[in-house]
């Protein structure tokens, strides 16, 4: 009896372990967080969001299937390297070191990095403010980077998170958190956590789709990059950014 | 303070529900191979095989000396770098060869320490009557060490379920990788992370439900 349960149970394990390795020719396959709203977000277990949107609609011109991985952010560019996903699209923002490494598509979408607060503080009212303050940040993102690069940036404390900086930052566990413009305002706008724009935006950021460096994978990235061209001469990237954000973040 | 959003709670059990197999699937494969994996490790340890007791000694040594997590982005990020071909592993694979590795590994003493446990009367008695070493384990040794180790054993199930929470950082979409995602969201955290709290701790009551049955079971040629 217990001998049949468990051959049941290997069976099972295997089977689904064998129906998720096959690889598939005709489909691209598009890691995300499905954390960052609102851009990849669930809601009663359906992923959504402008990144969701925007990776259908170029498979569709491409004329291939859209297969989406959402893990950990932290885990995605492993995936990417070790060949388990053909890109990200997660608001991947282009920076020096990423572009030594991967190839990108043109961006497509175009933002600030913004300093977001809870609501009520006073005391920072934009990114000069963060001296001294602890300043929350996701890990793995480029906003890390971003604050260390100020030339006050020994007096930060700045703290890597692996999700929840929104939280945190309401709950009064830090000060600050540093995240793009766009969403940092759809957050406030639609969420019910107390918190508040803190000044302007303080870089400009340009997000894109990162593919690995081989032969195989640039000529992948060359057909995204076709599709996102054609859907943004067609009115319909626009469109998209139209539904999800009332204003199109996707010209300069 | 708020007041806690009872419908989301009660609207997120029928999507958390759909990924309970899944959590429930990578701990039962998990822990059947860990068992066998454990008492053969277990053997040799006991018997001092020449050779194979070292190798075991360092496999429980860095399975027992590492983070599970660590092992896992090792086997999952770690070795296709190495080695190309381990791609093909996926993340559900990922997890369960990492959960067995890394339980194995605890298990394997315990089981030893249970082997052990066993009187050393039965072992004399046993071989007083010309039984064979194989057929002193299989008969005498074994069946008196299980009801030993079966309490040990339990626990790491029961810690093995809540470790497959971890699976979500190999993109594996189990309870907690649901259960995170929904909260991105919604921003409710305290609704979801306390949902999907219950969830684990009514599968651990229903293990340990089973675990007492078991036992009275295993105890019935003990009671006076």
């Amino acid at each position: 009896m217990i001998k049949r349960i468990a051959l049941t149970v290997l069976a099972a394990g295997f089977m689904t372990a064998g129906s998720l390795a096959q690889a598939d020719e005709h489909a691209i396959k598009v890691g995300m967080s499905g954390g960052y709203f609102p851009f990849t977000f669930v809601e009663q277990d359906k992923l959504q969001g402008f990144d969701v949107d925007v990776m259908e609609a170029v498979a569709e011109e491409m004329g291939v299937e859209v297969e989406f991985v959402t893990a950990n952010f932290s885990g995605l560019f492993g995936m990417l390297e070790s060949g388990r996903i053909d890109t990200i699209a997660n608001q991947i923002t282009i920076t020096e070191e990423r572009a030594d490494k991967y190839v990108f598509t043109e961006p497509y979408v175009y933002d600030g990095a913004q300093v977001v607060v809870k609501e009520g503080n006073e005391e920072i009212e934009g990114v000069e403010d963060l001296k001294g303050k602890t300043v929350a940040v996701n890990l793995g993102s480029n906003y890390e980077e971003l604050l260390r690069e100020l030339p006050y940036a020994d007096e930060i404390d700045i703290r890597t998170y692996e999700s929840n900086i929104e939280q945190d930052t309401a709950l009064g566990r830090v000060d600050a958190f540093v995240m793009d413009r766009v969403s940092a305002s759809q957050v406030i706008k639609e969420k019910p956590l107390p918190l508040a724009l803190a000044g302007q935006p303080f870089s400009k950021i340009r997000n894109a789709l990162p593919f690995r460096d081989t032969e195989q994978s640039r000529a992948l990235r060359d057909r995204v990059d076709a599709a996102l061209a054609s859907l943004r001469e067609s009115g319909e990237l626009e469109a998209i950014s139209e539904k999800w954000f009332g204003t199109d973040i996707t010209r300069p | 303070m708020q007041v806690l959003d009872f419908d989301y709670m009660l609207g997120l059990v029928p999507v958390l529900l759909r990924y309970l197999p899944l959590t429930l699937q990578m701990a039962a494969v998990g822990m059947v191979l860990a068992l066998v994996l454990a008492c053969g490790l277990a053997v040799i340890r006991v018997l001092r095989i020449p050779g194979l007791n070292a190798a075991t000694l360092l496999f429980i040594s860095f399975f027992r000396g590492t983070p599970l997590l660590v092992q896992l982005f090792l086997f999952y990020y770690g070795l296709p770098q190495l080695m190309a071909f381990l791609t093909q592993i996926n993340g559900v694979t990922a997890t369960i060869m990492g959960l067995t590795l890394h339980f194995s590994a605890y298990m394997a003493e315990s089981i030893r320490a249970a082997i052990v446990g066993v009187d050393r009367s039965q072992t004399e008695a046993a071989l007083s009557i010309g039984m064979t070493n194989g057929q002193l384990m299989r008969r005498i040794v074994l069946p008196q060490a299980t009801r030993i180790a079966v309490p040990t054993l339990m626990n790491y199930f029961i810690d093995m379920i809540k470790a497959t929470s971890l699976a979500f950082t190999l993109g594996v979409t189990e309870l907690m990788g649901a259960t995170q995602k929904e909260a991105a969201g919604s921003f409710l955290y305290f609704e979801a992370f306390i949902t999907v709290a219950i969830f684990y701790w009514i599968i651990v009551e229903l293990l340990a439900w089973f675990q007492r049955r078991l036992e009275i079971r295993l105890n019935e040629a003990y009671r006076r």
